[in-house]
């Protein structure tokens, strides 16, 4: 007997109550169970529900019934889903689809041989190589488009340095440009995701091809398809970031006359009267777009193990490329980053030096100056580093709690909160930025007191709700490897929750946390998507204020905000790795390096 | 058809300054199935990739038949040497089925693709896995990859085959069934074999000759019989299998082969004849060495000892040279092994007994100058911490 005088059965002879028992288990499993306690984890879903699912959700839904939001006659109709299939809206898929598979191939084909060459070489400066893909992985899309637009104009530097081009100018500015500069935005994600693989890869395949026959060649085609899943990953993600992108196609695609989904569909929501069940359509071709390239690597890897990862694996050896080869493969690499980084590089600084009107090549500060004396212009640089350290920094916590919540397991919410946030990674921030404006606008938000359409509040969550998913993702990775035992043997030895926690866990997650927290900070600082359907009036931020100039003509100003944007992000990102490798302990720093043992 | 090897004065310096091989010579007749046995870092694994053409060779010459495929400026590419290879970890293609990989070694006899296909089920039943050629290497097991993997190194008939260490990811049971079938199965196809390991009893019991090789250095070769019953250093008496190393003093020169010892702590024991390994240089002997002492014979010395060269007796009679406290005892199905602590001389292990001595017994130890192998003391390692004052002798 109990001190209360309840009888104490074993727990298995305890008869199910639907009303409490098994109630409760189900709640323990759905919520409270699953996140940091029961307030904390329904709030964390309800959060999640307001801000990231609901939105997008009630957008898509707008194509097949939009009566549902008092927006046409139907409960359900198929019209606008058909629609997309005519007119400007059919060409502007049409293109993004093609534009998209060959922007992905482009990066496998040129991603896989500097991959090979960094990972299996003795490639010079092979670690330049590597560091310089974060930057192109950091920079959004839009900036090297207005770098190459500018250079490339009549009227730009190029022209105005001599160099009349105007068969230049004509491929640039048209299909082959966009592909160009979209293929380009895939090779960091080829080159990652096949460096990983071959540094898995160990040389024994190789060997293996060339003891029993096979020369190079041959050895070369037997051991790619083993990295095939990189491929086809890198395939993936590629189609799904080109076909999604929104910093082209506003930009350079636009400027050339060559419609893109993604702006499509911002033009559908910015139009008068705006057509929101059509856009929603557009948005559904997105999201069905971006199920190819996937379907395909699941068709392509069925049935077969790629498993070449063991505890015996023999170390790869990097190959010395004879005088020739270093040559051919210095000047090839070389190439890449002239025209990813420095021809664009080279349109915006020069750009940035030129008079608006001026005729000829004339350098000048003026835009730099016009900067900092001219209100209203260091405005919006200002707004967006608020905005981005915000974003950033709650980003990466509820990032942490998330990849918390996915790497408990067994539970029902933990398999839909990975589902979810899957889904919602995959969503194009066009599409994701509409359903914010749909959803924040409709009566009921009024109704229920939340008067969020056109406010800072709203830009800033969305920001936040669509970089979440995928700091989620990159966490889970390191969350998933924290043993219970580095807090339980904190706490077994004196320390108290808060302190076991310091101890024990944040410091094997504080980098990862950090590369987190930078890498929203600089998708933030530089977004151009959601800034551009979101932003308050008069408030707008950064990427939007630069294509502002840049559409008004103001050449010079916006090149010189867009070089001034870089290189205070790429300041942010030296300040807050500097200020780690001073501040956190050596242990810290030492978790997750590189072995030099 | 089998192919000779011949390796002359073969050094391979890797980037960096590591020295792994150091001037390597070796002659591997047609035919034959030489081991290559060492310790990790020994050299044999660089040596098997300077034969396959996956290392360069620093300096040297490695020729395969009649032809040089390696010098210190040539170099054969391995497709070009006409040898095949298992792989420590098998180096199956994980994308190709069992039939695919092994058909791959076929290329170079440039058979169609039917043909090629038709060969590797073959070959594949021959290793009894013809149920499975169509099963990708994750669908098999580890036993199965090993056949996988030999399968595809011998379909194509090369006059060379290839072994690192092939069978150091099985199990005890799966490891000696398939070292009988790499030893018949490469035997039948009449290749010369080189394979190297680890494991001293892997190597007896598969080599026709066997080379054991030390920091980069060949230090002996020849038959099992002559590694292991003539040590040519300490390190190979050591690495192929000791009971123990023991103090002595020398009592007399080497007469036939044979010299007196007594152990190191007087009155500790009896004298006792051991083999005369020909390292310490006594008078009589026929090696050339390094001597105990000036030539004297009154010298100290260290007796490498077999398990086979030692075995326990009554500690209160005639019969033993020396006496010791039982430490441990070991059933082995045969009878028993024990470790035995020999004040002022060490631990000695593996001293085999028809019955069991209990923990902490005093017993005699008799040693046999077949198993002895007599040293120059200086090259014994450090003496076996003595077990004595640890481990309270009965009675």
């Amino acid at each position: 007997m109990t001190a209360a005088g309840t009888p104490v059965l074993p727990a298995a002879l305890v008869p199910d109550d639907p009303g409490t028992r098994r109630g409760a288990r189900r709640w323990r499993t759905l919520g409270a169970g699953q996140g940091a306690g029961s307030l904390p984890g329904l709030a964390f879903w309800i959060l999640l529900v307001l801000f990231i699912l609901g939105p997008s959700l009630c957008f898509l839904l707008l194509a097949i019934s939009p009566r549902l939001f008092d927006e046409g006659r139907a409960w359900f109709t198929l019209t606008y889903l058909r629609q997309s299939f005519t007119g400007l809206t059919a060409l502007a898929l049409t293109n993004s689809l093609w534009v998209s598979a060959a922007a992905a191939v482009m990066g496998i084909l040129i991603g896989v041989p500097i991959a090979w060459l960094t990972a299996r070489t003795m490639l010079p400066a092979r670690r330049f190589v590597a560091g310089s893909m974060w930057l192109l992985l950091l920079l959004p899309s839009w900036l090297p488009a207005i770098g190459w637009q500018r250079l490339v104009q009549q009227g730009g530097p190029m022209y105005r340095l001599g160099l009349g081009l105007p068969f230049v100018t004509h491929a640039i500015m048209g299909p082959f440009g966009v592909v160009l500069l979209l293929g380009l935005r895939c090779v960091p994600f080829t080159f990652l995701a096949v460096t990983a693989a071959l540094s898995g890869l160990g040389q024994e395949f190789e060997d293996a091809a060339r003891v029993h026959g096979g020369g190079r060649l041959a050895a070369a085609r037997v051991v790619l398809p083993i990295i095939a899943p990189a491929i086809w990953s890198a395939l993936a993600i590629g189609f799904a970031e080109t076909v999604s992108d929104f910093g082209v196609a506003a930009t350079l695609a636009y400027s050339s006359n060559f419609p893109l989904a993604t702006y499509q569909v911002f033009q559908d929501i910015g139009n008068f009267p705006p057509s929101f069940p059509g856009a929603a359509a557009m948005g559904w071709m997105l999201v069905a777009a971006v199920a190819i390239p996937l379907a395909l690597q699941a068709r392509a890897l069925r049935g077969r193990s790629y498993q070449v990862l063991s505890a015996r694996t023999r170390q790869i050896t990097r190959r010395p490329l004879s005088r020739v080869g270093t040559v051919a493969a210095v000047g090839g690499v070389g190439l890449f980053y002239l025209v990813a980084l420095g021809v664009p590089g080279f349109g915006a600084v020069s750009g940035s030096l030129l008079g608006d009107y001026g005729g000829s090549f004339s350098i000048t500060f003026a835009n730099y100056d016009a900067l900092f004396r001219q209100s209203g212009l260091l405005g919006p640089v200002e707004r967006s580093l608020f905005y981005g350290i915000v974003a950033a920094t709650v980003t990466a916590t509820g990032g942490f709690i998330a990849a918390r919540m996915l790497t408990r397991r067994g539970g029902r919410a933990a398999r839909l909160l990975d589902f979810l946030l899957l889904a919602s990674v995959a969503l194009p921030s066009v599409v994701f930025g509409a359903g914010y404006i749909f959803a924040y606008n409709l009566p009921i938000m009024s109704s229920l007191g939340i008067n969020l359409y056109q406010t800072v509040a709203l830009l800033v969550i969305a920001y936040i709700a669509a970089s979440l998913p995928t700091n989620a993702r990159v966490l889970v990775g390191v969350v998933s490897q924290i043993q219970p035992s580095l807090k339980d043997a904190a706490r077994a030895h004196g320390a108290r929750a808060f302190g076991a926690w310091v101890r024990g866990v944040l410091p094997a997650v504080s980098r990862p946390i950090v590369m987190a927290w930078l890498l929203t900070f600089c998708a933030v600082f530089l977004e151009l998507p959601l800034s551009q359907l979101l932003y308050a009036p008069n408030q707008p931020p950064l990427s939007v204020a630069i294509e502002d100039n840049l559409s008004n003509y103001h050449f010079g100003v916006g090149m010189a905000q867009s070089v001034l944007a870089v290189a205070i992000a790429l300041g942010v990102v030296a300040i807050t790795l500097g200020a780690y490798r001073i501040l956190a302990p050596a242990g810290w720093r030492r978790i997750g390096g590189a072995n030099r043992g | 058809m089998a192919e000779r090897i011949s390796i002359e004065r073969l050094v391979k310096t890797y980037p960096g300054g590591a020295l792994a091989l150091r001037e390597v010579s070796l002659e591997v007749p047609a035919g034959t199935f030489l081991v290559l046995l060492g310790p990790s870092g020994s050299g044999k694994t660089t040596l098997l990739r300077c034969l396959a053409g996956i290392e360069r060779v620093t300096s040297g010459r490695i020729a395969i038949g009649s032809a040089t495929v390696a010098d210190g400026r040539a170099h054969v590419p391995p497709e070009r040497r006409g040898l095949a290879m298992v792989f420590q970890d098998y180096a199956l293609w994980p994308h190709l089925t069992a039939r695919d990989n092994v058909a791959f070694a076929l290329r170079r006899r440039k058979l169609g693709r039917t043909e090629s296909l038709s060969h590797a089920d073959e070959m594949l039943t021959r290793v009894g896995l013809g149920a499975l050629t169509g099963r990708y290497p994750n669908e098999l097991s580890g036993g199965e990859q090993q056949r996988v993997a030999l399968a595809r190194a011998l379909v194509a008939g090369t006059g060379l085959l290839l072994c690192d260490e092939p069978l150091s990811n099985l199990d005890a049971d799966l490891r000696e069934r398939m070292r009988v079938e790499i030893s018949s199965l490469a035997r039948d196809a009449g290749a010369t074999t080189v394979y190297i390991t680890h494991d001293q009893s892997e190597a007896f019991a598969l080599a026709d000759r066997v080379g054991v090789l030390d920091k980069g250095v060949l230090v002996q070769e020849g038959t099992p019989e002559d590694v292991y019953n003539r040590p040519a250093t300490p390190f190979v008496a050591r690495f192929t299998g000791l009971s123990g190393e023991l103090p002595v003093r020398v009592r007399s020169g080497s007469r036939g082969g044979r010299v007196e010892v007594e152990p190191a702590v007087p009155g500790a024991g009896r004298p006792f004849y051991v083999r005369d390994s020909g390292d310490a240089g006594l008078p009589g002997a026929s090696g050339s060495g390094r001597a105990l002492g000036d030539g004297a014979v009154d010298g100290n010395g260290v007796v490498m000892v077999r398990p086979t060269g030692v075995r326990l007796c009554s500690g209160d009679g005639e019969e033993h040279h020396l006496a010791g406290t039982v430490t441990d005892v070991a059933f082995r199905g045969r009878g028993y092994e024990h470790a035995i602590d020999v004040p002022g001389h060490g631990l000695l292990t593996g001293v085999f007994a028809a019955t069991r001595a209990t923990r902490g017994e005093r017993v005699g130890l008799r040693f046999d100058a077949e198993g002895c192998h007599l040293f120059a003391a200086r090259d014994s390692v450090a003496p076996v911490p003595v077990l004595s004052e640890a481990v309270a002798p009965a009675g």
